[in-house]
């Protein structure tokens, strides 16, 4: 029952959004500094997930060479970085994790 | 309204960079629900009431780690903030529209197709050549989106966890992370929200992300503050 809270909650919360202006009818202009946070949300969240989720193993932080997904997200990282291409990272992420799994 | 059929296909057209990029991206997302403990029923029904896939991507993470209703809520309502701004600028050019148009075209819109629109409004005066163009491209949009994510969510229950397939989600967000970060505010914002996540990973309620998107977008902000 919660899950379905869940998604129908975020499925209305996004839908709002989307419609918030369009449904107001605009001609609405934001104040400068809500257009200039806007542009580090992305990168804000997007961090704020990447970071525990290659950092931490178990819910511990684990920052040394026994974490598999650490190693494997630095070198998805690196290919992120060098290709810009998301297919590459993903298959590249994955397989650096199963092969550092078996050797680590 | 008339069918403009020219808008319609041309609305489409320009979308199709977005939807072949769409074809791995709906995969990965439908693989993230199943991963974080959906049935195919409750994935699916998230990517037609959510459609949109760094929406539909943080729910299914934060679902998987076990966080509140409320926190999951919460980071919905971040990350779409973006949209607003969307339908802020679509806003005027939707407005002789009824509102079963406004409501159809709101929901179908995206960040490619916000982006594709708004580059044709410029050259489109006329309200229903507009509305059709956004449709099509919102259709098309819909349509190959969702049998990828439903595929995916089939795919995600049927592999062992030996394959760790979790760990898509974080690769997935990073694959998006490293080319956003394009200039100083950027890496501020990314660096000091992947740290600040980090170091709250104690928190109750799972709210590190929450901590962690507000300090960065607030570092971010004031990073390039300064040189102003």
């Amino acid at each position: 029952m919660n899950i379905w809270m869940i998604i129908v909650g975020a499925g209305l919360i996004t839908f709002v959004m989307r419609l918030s202006f369009i449904y107001l009818h605009g001609k609405t202009s934001f104040p400068a500094w809500f257009h200039r946070s806007l542009r580090y949300v992305p990168v804000a969240v997007v961090a704020a997930i990447v970071l525990p989720g290659i950092a931490m193993q178990s819910g511990v932080l684990d920052v040394s060479l026994n974490n598999p997904r650490l190693l494997a997200g630095i070198i998805a990282g690196l290919v992120a970085w060098w290709t810009g291409n998301a297919i590459a990272v993903l298959v590249v992420g994955m397989s650096a994790l199963w092969v550092l799994q078996i050797w680590v | 309204m008339t069918f403009e059929r020219e808008e319609f296909r041309a609305g489409a057209y320009a979308l199709l960079p977005a939807i072949i990029g769409g074809v791995p991206y709906g995969l990965v997302a439908g693989v993230a629900g199943a991963v974080s403990g959906l049935t195919p029923l409750e994935t699916m029904a998230s990517s037609v009431f959510i459609f949109s896939g760094i929406g539909q991507l943080i729910v299914y993470q934060l679902i998987g780690s076990g966080s509140p209703t409320a926190v999951v809520l919460l980071a919905s309502v971040i990350v779409s903030l973006r949209l607003v701004m969307y339908s802020a600028v679509l806003a005027p050019h939707f407005e002789a529209l009824n509102m079963r148009w406004k409501f159809l075209l709101a929901y179908l819109t995206t960040d490619h197709g916000f982006a594709a629109s708004v580059l044709r409004f410029q050259k489109t005066e006329d309200p229903h050549r507009r509305a059709w163009f956004h449709l099509g491209g919102g259709v098309a949009q819909w349509l190959s989106w969702q049998p990828f994510v439903a595929i995916g969510s089939f795919l995600g229950t049927q592999l062992p966890a030996s394959w760790s397939l979790d760990f898509i989600v974080p690769l997935s967000f990073l694959a998006m992370l490293v080319p956003a970060i394009k200039d100083r505010g950027t890496a501020v914002a990314a660096a000091v929200g992947g740290v600040v996540a980090l170091a709250a990973a104690g928190l109750p309620f799972r709210l590190s992300l929450i901590a962690g998107a507000i300090a960065g977008i607030t570092a971010g902000f004031f990073s390039d503050w300064r040189r102003k």
